[in-house]
């Protein structure tokens, strides 16, 4: 790697050839570590999950008796959003690498209303789920410490990946990225599409299976 | 129309249109070399795979349509 016989001189750096080495020589070192990110927060989701799946196989039927299935048409409509939301980062940041700012701002701003509006739809489910069919934390038992564990961690890392776009399309309007380098970009749309599979999961083991 | 019937009608419309988009996007970017296009290729992949299952269940193939918790 190139960085093993680079002296890294980060804070050296004063001419915009020398950063745009370093750049070239740091980037894989960053994409690397953000794979490993999503990798720690996939075992951190895998964990959960892995217990929901024994919980469900180890009790008498699913869910438990008092406890009605959870409403598909609702969480495929909101699915549909998340999963467009994916799409729309990604058309994102195609056009980024091809130099069409305003394409890409638009379409980054429609990714980040897609997630506002999944947020949305998830807090109207929960609204639906415990004021009125009474169905909290505590008083559904396992099924709802499960759902609501896994489901609200979810959408904590939506509520992160809508602030990290928000920055990103902030910096990117300041100047901060060129078509040329645009790690941050890629960083963003990485994290957006593991949200975005991590969801594909949720959505199987909750309301499909 | 009532409010289950919309959210299914939008639910297959929506469905149709991400599965496409991503499949049109794993297309274009299939030959795309380098480390994280192939994690991106993967992501569009199950990204399809999701707005498939979300269609499926949208029109009562899987899952427990219309069902109220």
């Amino acid at each position: 790697m190139a960085l093993a016989s680079s002296s890294y001189p980060v804070a050296g750096a004063q001419t915009h050839g020398e950063v745009d080495r370093l750049y070239a020589e740091t980037r894989d070192l960053r994409l690397n570590g953000f794979l490993l990110f999503m990798v720690s927060d996939l075992v951190l989701f895998s964990s959960f999950i892995f217990a929901y799946l024994y919980l469900r196989n180890s009790g008498q039927g699913w869910p438990p008796p008092g406890i009605n299935r959870l409403d598909v048409a609702f969480a495929a409509f909101n699915s549909v959003v998340l999963f467009g939301s994916g799409t729309t980062m990604h058309f994102a940041l195609e056009n980024w690498k091809h130099g069409h700012f305003m394409k890409y701002a638009n379409w980054l701003i429609a990714t980040i209303v897609l997630g506002v509006t999944f947020l949305g739809g998830q807090g109207y489910e929960y609204y639906t789920l415990m004021a009125r069919l009474h169905h909290t934390w505590s008083g559904s038992g396992i099924f709802g410490a499960s759902f609501f564990t896994l489901t609200g961690m979810h959408g904590l890392h939506v509520f992160a990946g809508v602030c990290f776009l928000t920055v990103l399309l902030m910096q990117s309007v300041m100047g901060k990225y060129t078509p040329q380098k645009y790690f941050g970009l890629t960083a963003g749309t990485l994290y957006w599409h593991f949200v975005d599979v991590i969801w594909v999961l949720l959505f199987s083991i909750f309301y499909l299976i | 129309m009532d409010i289950v019937r919309l959210e299914r009608v939008v639910a297959v419309v929506g469905a149709i249109v991400v599965a496409a988009a991503a499949l049109v996007a794993l297309k274009n970017d299939w030959k795309t070399p380098g480390l994280e296009n192939q994690v991106f290729k993967v992501m569009l992949g199950l990204l399809a795979l999701g707005a498939v299952l979300a269609l499926f269940a949208a029109i009562g193939v899987l899952g427990n349509f219309g069902g109220k918790a």
